[in-house]
């Protein structure tokens, strides 16, 4: 019987820490972020039809997109949301504070432990795969080699010296140090091995440079050697976007060059001599040499019949490894692995070329550090599972035959 | 207290972190590839963002026209007269000669000619072979969106060379336009094609 004069039992009341962890762990966040997740793929799945893949996969799912405002047939939808990449994060800090180390320990759980590890190693390969994957494209014609693939997306600009009408090694500022410098800004850039710098600006994403006397610029665009860059609207492809930027010669003896246009749709770089030394200064996308070359020894299309659209294409290659060659032939799932690198069959040209033509191969050249990850957390999850499907199915079939017997 | 503190110097750091940077030095390389051919040095920035090859057609400058680059379109390109409105240019067109002819009187709202009427036309020698004169005035309507220009006139050769189309075409101001039309004629004789 409860003595009125004593008070009543009352629970420790929690930290603020304590409280935190209690709602960073629990099933709600789990759920709302498993639905948030579902939205954001809805959403994007309906944007990208009018804006591209790559814009919308980098408007909800990068890591520097925080929140977003879907868009579905040009109309604004008002739901501003949490960007996949950080609901991604939360649900990863949810499984690890309620999936590991609240849930109930005990051989018991270990299933449910083996599964909630299994997902968030998934989330991590995800992860991984955003900030550390390469993706480019090499095109090979038939009897043809290349060691190089091309980023999709990125352009960079590329400085060289020219000795007996030769590149040297060749310098590169990278897309993202330059990107953020549209109109009016501009970002030095020092060179210590060479004996200028560059002063860069005016970066636009996609743009043609235009003569003054073809057609007047319309903007009071900047013009150098009586070009301009007239901007066009970002492609819905974004592989066919072309940047370009405005470029000064910063010499050492303080003094600039005059402007000049460094664009992604040129076809030739710009010349720079100083003391009889040539170097060059171009922008095109970033290239990725390969750590072995690729001989097209043969293309194969399969065309429909009376048709020039292909049934299947094969590429027969030859790998070439520090003279060590290897037969391959790539095709439509059936990629080729080899030293980090996956190159799967991804088209072919010229355009509209047809049987008896002759033509090149495009491969989608891929490092992802975390290729098999997913496939691995499949397993660990599976195999969760399974445990925890067997810790409830041997004792269910144990209890039923033992009803039985004592029937 | 200490939180508010913590959450102070959080926030400066990553401010500090945000704020663009004026500066970089660069010292990522790349060994040279398969696809850095040995490129084209003191390229012009014709050269540069249109490929601009050696046009196929020469002729002799008149000394009082001022050469402008060539353009897409313009395989030679001048500019005549004193208010810098005139305009010459040599170009290879798609069609027949009919079919030019009446698109640039179309551009001043006159008459087109049927093949009857092209045979009327004045001959003129246009890269060793005989084109039509064409001629208009009045409003000039280039298309495209420009605005159209009053009191211009136009004249012009037409000729098939070499199974193509080739144009001799030169709008203006109407005065000026007349005082170079013998000016006109002579660059058209001057004219050939290049190898």
């Amino acid at each position: 019987m409860e003595n009125s004069d004593t008070p009543p039992l009352r629970k420790p009341s929690r930290t603020f820490l304590g409280k935190l962890f209690d709602v960073l762990s629990g099933f709600g966040l789990a759920t709302i972020t498993l639905l948030l997740l579902g939205l954001l793929t809805w959403f994007a799945t309906l944007e990208q039809i009018d804006h591209g893949l790559y814009p919308t996969l980098k408007k909800y799912f990068h890591w520097q997109s925080v929140f977003i405002l879907p868009e579905i047939n040009g109309k604004t939808v008002w739901l501003p949301l949490l960007s996949g990449y950080w609901v991604g994060a939360i649900l990863l800090v949810n499984l690890i504070l309620g999936g590991v180390i609240r849930i109930r320990k005990g051989w018991s759980h270990a299933g449910n432990l083996i599964s909630h590890f299994g997902i968030i190693f998934m989330l991590i390969a995800g992860g991984v795969a955003h900030h550390f994957s390469e993706r480019g494209n090499m095109a090979v014609g038939e009897g043809e080699s290349s060691n190089t693939a091309e980023d999709y997306f990125e352009f960079v600009v590329e400085l060289t010296e020219i000795k007996e009408n030769q590149p040297g090694l060749i310098t590169v500022i990278r897309g993202d140090q330059i990107n953020d410098l549209e109109a009016g800004k501009t970002r030095i850039f020092r060179l210590p091995e060479f004996p200028f710098d560059l002063e860069i600006g005016g970066y636009l994403v996609n743009a043609q440079p235009v003569s003054t006397f073809e057609r007047a610029p319309d903007r009071q665009q900047q013009q150098a050697d009586l070009y301009y860059l007239m901007e066009k609207p970002s492609e819905v492809n974004a592989e066919a976007n072309n940047a370009a930027c405005y470029v000064r010669i910063l010499y050492r003896d303080g003094t600039k060059s005059d402007p000049f246009i460094l664009a992604g749709a040129s076809f030739h770089p710009f010349s720079v001599r100083i003391d009889e030394r040539v170097f060059t200064v171009d922008m095109r996308k970033r290239l990725w040499p390969m750590p072995f070359t690729v001989h097209l020894d043969k293309f194969i299309a399969d065309f429909h019949p009376g048709t020039s659209k292909p049934a299947k294409f094969i590429s027969e290659v030859t790998r070439i490894d520090n003279n060590t060659e290897t037969k391959v032939t790539i095709q439509m799932n059936e990629p080729m692995r080899y030293q980090g690198l996956t190159f799967f069959q991804a088209s072919y040209g010229p355009p509209g070329a047809g049987p008896g033509e002759k033509m090149f191969t495009v491969f989608e050249v891929v490092h992802n550090p975390s290729d098999h990850w997913p496939e691995y957390s499949l397993y660990i999850v599976s195999f969760g599972m399974l445990i925890t499907f067997m810790q409830k199915l041997i004792p269910h079939i144990t209890s039923a035959s033992r009803k039985k017997r004592h029937v | 207290m200490k939180i508010p503190a913590t959450v102070l110097l959080a926030s400066a750091l990553f401010l500090a972190s945000c704020e663009e940077k004026k500066e970089l030095t660069i010292t990522e390389t790349r060994e040279a590839t398969t696809r850095d051919k040995s490129p084209k040095l003191f390229a012009t920035s014709d050269e540069r963002f249109r490929d601009a090859k050696p046009s196929p057609v020469q002729g002799t400058t008149p000394e009082s026209w001022l050469a402008l680059p060539a353009s897409q379109f313009r395989l030679l390109n001048y500019r005549f007269g004193e208010s810098g409105m005139g305009e010459v240019w040599v170009s290879l067109s798609a069609g027949t000669v009919l079919d030019n002819a009446n698109r640039w009187l179309g551009q001043f709202n006159a008459t087109k000619l049927d093949a009857a009427g092209l045979n009327t036309l004045p001959t003129v020698t246009l890269a060793g072979v005989s084109g039509k004169w064409v001629t208009a005035a009045g409003n000039y309507d280039a298309g495209m969106g420009g605005p159209t220009k009053p009191g211009f006139a136009l004249a012009g050769v037409v000729a098939l060379v070499d199974g193509q189309i080739l144009t001799l075409k030169a709008v203006g101001p109407k005065a000026e336009l007349e005082a170079n039309q013998p000016v006109l004629e002579s660059f058209a004789q001057s004219l050939h094609m290049i190898e």
